[in-house]
């Protein structure tokens, strides 16, 4: 697993350990944290009103005559309300209870023998401006009907406590909301199945909460989930593109979801999506915020953004990314390599690639001269083609070059060479037989790349068998080795043979054998093989050059 | 001083004539002999396995004047005090323990870091799951078998499986002796220890192959004649063959050889070092065991066949073989087919190299000797 742009031991291990299920849920609610935690606080006081409130109300429920609500001038037989004309004691809060002000009654029965009207007022009726000493009364004008025109209410201020009564509903009813908050954003613990409704946390870097949501049932699962990578693009800024697999499992899951929320349907009022990893909330962007009608997505097209830095948006993408594993990973080997050990063995390896290569190259031109020259061409032939196919696999699959890596292609340099070193003796031996050297060119060729396929086969099984069945560096040697040896018997059919077939058809060139490093025999003389001549081996060399 | 140059020349000519039975007696008993010694330096020594086959923690870091006795004091406090220590290459210190929790790493690298003057990044953690070492083993070894099954019916099938024999045996030798060298000198095995070993056999069995094609082609020509036991045919192949050998092992050599003095000058490139060593060995080791182990195994393979022993039973009663020593095949002979003016020889070559003679050549008469 590469984990590319991490490079702290212990948030690669983190990220790593966090892979288990990758869940896409709609969203019904969210709270930040700091909502939440007033919440509480208020929520805590509603412990102590309720104490006090319980008083109040009991209270208020009795009917109390007190000193200050009289009406005057008020006929009791006009009156539609029904007076409750119970002495009543008079009462903390100073008001009168009345009962239902609408209703009417009997006038006659009502008829009261004093003057006095009492008004039962509800408490909850009343609407209290807490910031100041106002006490608005609604009273339904329908229900008093009095000879006159006034309707005096005498209200004795002092019995008045306005501030304490109705601030302490206030306060309760905020409690009360409060706590309701409280109780629906509480976290749910224990196993969370996937079919029920849940409420997360999402956390910040440092690991405190800064938010909660209340997410509906799962819509997808990281099953439907092919990859994700991060990307930056000018004017967005770093944003997430996960890809999703085609069909009813995937993609189509997703739209499902993505078409609720759009429309912030009863099923995901909150219009967003939430991404749970590990019980935990991701991240949870709304979809297609700024389009009015909902359009699917295509399976790679989705992209997730939100002001992310870069370091945020390569953590969604990873987590995506491996996220879609069923599976939980455990940390068993990691390895902190110190960034001056690792570049020392880099350049170590480099220098002594160079020189080695230096060296090759020297043995080869004294060995087989010309010869030798071609095969430091082919051998820059292949070393330019692995390298190309080296850096392109390391853009687009994150290939890295390990020590392992740098010892396949030292061991390339010595696959590349030996075909060429094959070709070559074979050449000589012909030509050595008493073939022209053009000839011998030209047999000699499907020969030796016969030989050289064998042994360069029997390379690519070996690197094969390594790459499918090795983990690691292994894994990565073989990589290297089957590249070299491929590329190796490209260069070698289309370069080398080619090119030496040319240069030998050179007047100045195949007449002279020496120049390519094939000597003719002293000793021996050449054995030109014609029965006729006997015993052989006394007429001369043919081309009768000294080696 | 001239003989030298003179044997120098012959062999860029391709003119020597080795004589590579006679000295398979010698290389096969100096191979046996350290073989045996290779097992016994593992079963008495055993091998050094790294943490990544073991478990545990590693660390190194780079502390040029530190010596062992000092690193353990210091780490008395860490509760590593009995954690392997070993200077590497002189330079890097490497404290190897059984420890895997955080807190415990993290002290003893802060304390190695300290010891060493350096700061925390410095110091090279490495940490290996228990079942990790025992899957990579697995997955190890399940890799070598299919290997050598997949290489044996390769060689089986484009060549012939007395040479898959001989392949298999010559890897063997190799790996045993590449081991055998680890164990004796207490190197540490590593996975790339393991591609070391890895790249060896590779070498070893290309090296085998070029070798085992050209004898096929040469006995393909040659057996017409009748007139040379499959080993003086080998021989010739051998002889053809060697500066082929030799230039591939030194252009591998070369590069190896350049990454083991870099390695040993250059600071923390312990692991370099120790690999290129073991390439060394190993290549070194290959091209001799291609020589001299597979084709020696080979030609015993190969003259018990019927054709050859008959062959062989004509030439002695011939008196045509003198002694012990190698004849040489004679160059006519050895050329037969291969220079001809026409096209067909390389054709001739190619159809005959594994088709057996059909037509064993007529007996010659000559008077006193019977035919058995």
């Amino acid at each position: 697993m590469q984990l590319p742009g991490v490079d702290e031991q212990q948030r690669a291990l983190d990220l790593v350990g966090q892979t288990a299920e990758l869940r896409f849920r709609p969203t019904l609610d969210w709270l930040p944290e700091q909502s939440y935690q007033a919440a509480l606080e208020t929520a805590a006081g509603l412990a102590d009103l309720t104490d006090d409130a319980a008083d109040d109300t009991t209270d208020a429920d009795d009917a109390a005559d007190a000193d200050s609500a009289t009406g005057e001038d008020a006929s009791g037989d006009a009156a539609d309300s029904v007076a409750d004309s119970d002495a009543a004691e008079p009462t903390e809060t100073g008001i009168e209870v009345v009962a239902e002000t609408n209703t009417e009654t009997d006038t006659e029965t009502a008829a009261t023998d004093t003057d006095e009207a009492v008004l039962e007022i509800d408490p909850d009726a009343l609407e209290t401006d807490t910031d100041t000493d106002e006490v608005v009364l609604e009273i339904d004008p329908d229900a008093l009907e009095t000879d006159t025109d006034e309707v005096v209410l005498e209200i004795d201020p002092d019995a008045l406590e306005t501030d304490a009564g109705t601030d302490e509903d206030a306060q309760l009813e905020a409690a009360e909301q409060a706590q309701l908050i409280v109780d629906r954003f509480a976290f749910s613990e224990g196993d969370l199945p996937a079919d029920t409704e849940v409420v997360l946390p999402q956390y910040d870097e440092a690991r405190n909460i800064v938010a909660r949501y209340r997410l509906g049932p799962t819509a997808v699962t990281g099953d439907g989930l092919e990859g994700a990578v991060a990307q930056y693009q000018s004017f967005i800024g770093w944003h997430v593109a996960p890809t999703f697999i085609s069909g009813s499992s995937g993609i189509d899951l997703f739209n499902d979801v993505g078409g609720r929320c759009h429309a912030r349907g009863a099923e995901c009022p909150a219009g967003q999506i939430a991404i749970e990893l590990d019980n935990e909330v991701v991240s949870a962007p709304s979809v297609q915020a700024d389009s009015a009608v909902f359009e699917p997505f295509d399976r790679s097209s989705i992209t997730i953004s939100g002001s992310f830095t870069e370091q945020e948006a390569r953590d969604i993408a990873l987590v995506l990314d491996y996220g879609a594993l069923p599976v939980e990973l455990e940390a068993q080997q990691s390895q902190i390599v110190s960034a001056s050990l690792g570049t020392d063995a880099l350049s170590a390896g480099i220098l002594a690639g160079l020189i080695g290569l230096g060296l090759v190259s020297l043995y080869l031109l004294i060995y087989y001269r010309l010869l030798g020259l071609v095969a430091i061409a082919s051998l820059g032939l292949s070393g330019a083609m692995l390298w190309t196919i080296i850096a392109w696999l390391g853009e687009s699959q994150g290939l890295a070059l390990t020590l392992a890596g740098v010892t396949g292609l030292i061991v390339a340099i010595g696959v590349s060479v030996d075909s060429n070193v094959v070709y070559f003796e074979h050449l000589r031996e012909d030509v050595r037989s008493g073939r022209t050297l053009r000839s011998a060119v030209d047999r000699a060729f499907p020969v030796a790349f016969s030989t050289i396929v064998k042994a360069d086969l029997a390379s690519l099984i070996a690197a094969a068998v390594l790459y499918f069945l090795t983990v690691g560096q292994v894994r990565g040697f073989a990589l290297y080795l089957g590249l070299a040896t491929i590329l190796d018997l490209v260069a070698t059919y289309f370069f080398m043979g080619p090119l030496i077939g040319i240069i030998s058809r050179r007047s100045g060139l195949y007449n002279n054998p020496a120049r390519f490093g094939i000597p003719m025999p002293v000793s021996q003389p050449q054995a030109v093989v014609n029965a006729q001549t006997g015993d052989g081996a006394r007429t001369e060399a043919r081309q009768g050059a000294a080696p | 001083m001239r003989r030298f140059a003179s044997i120098l020349s012959a062999l860029y000519r391709g003119e020597q004539q080795i004589d590579f039975p006679r000295l398979w007696r010698y290389a096969l008993a100096g191979s046996l002999i350290v073989v045996l010694i290779s097992f016994g330096s593992f079963v008495f020594r055993g091998v050094d396995l790294g943490i990544e086959f073991e478990g545990g923690t590693s660390w190194e870091v780079p502390a040029p004047r530190i010596s062992v006795a000092e690193t353990r004091d210091a780490l008395r406090d860490t509760g590593a005090a009995d954690a392997k220590i070993q200077t590497l290459g002189g330079d890097t210190i490497r404290v190897r323990a059984d420890i895997e929790d955080p807190a415990g790493i993290d002290s003893v690298r802060s304390t190695l870091a300290e010891l060493a003057g350096v700061t925390d990044n410095d110091v090279s953690v490495t940490t290996v799951g228990p079942s990790w070492g025992s899957e990579i083993t697995g997955k190890a070894r399940n890799a070598l078998l299919a290997f050598f099954a997949l290489i044996a019916v390769y060689i089986a099938v484009r060549l012939e499986w007395k040479m898959a024999v001989g392949a298999l045996v010559a890897v063997i030798h190799d790996i045993v002796v590449s081991v055998g060298f680890y164990s004796l000198f207490q190197f540490e095995i590593t996975p790339a220890t393991v591609i070391a070993f890895l790249t060896i056999m590779g070498y070893s069995l290309y090296d085998t192959i070029v070798v085992y094609d050209k004898v096929r082609e040469v006995v393909g020509r040659v057996t017409a004649t009748g007139r040379y036991t499959y080993t003086e045919m080998m021989n010739l192949s051998l002889n053809k063959v060697l500066m082929r050998s030799v230039n591939t092992s030194i252009t591998s050599v070369i590069p190896v050889a350049s990454m083991l003095l870099i390695g040993s000058f250059v600071l923390g490139a312990v692991t370099l070092q120790e690999f290129a060593l073991a390439l060394l060995v190993g290549i070194v080791v290959g091209t001799y065991s291609s020589l001299f182990v597979a084709a020696a195994v080979v030609a015993r393979m190969k003259e018990r066949e019927p054709i050859y022993v008959e062959i062989a039973e004509r030439i002695r009663m011939r008196g045509a073989q003198s002694g012990d020593s190698t004849r040489v095949v004679a160059a006519d002979d050895a050329t037969l087919g291969s220079a001809a003016a026409t096209g067909s020889g390389a054709a001739a070559a190619k159809t005959s190299a594994g088709s057996t003679p059909a037509i064993p050549p007529r007996p010659r008469k000559t008077s006193g000797r019977k035919r058995r």
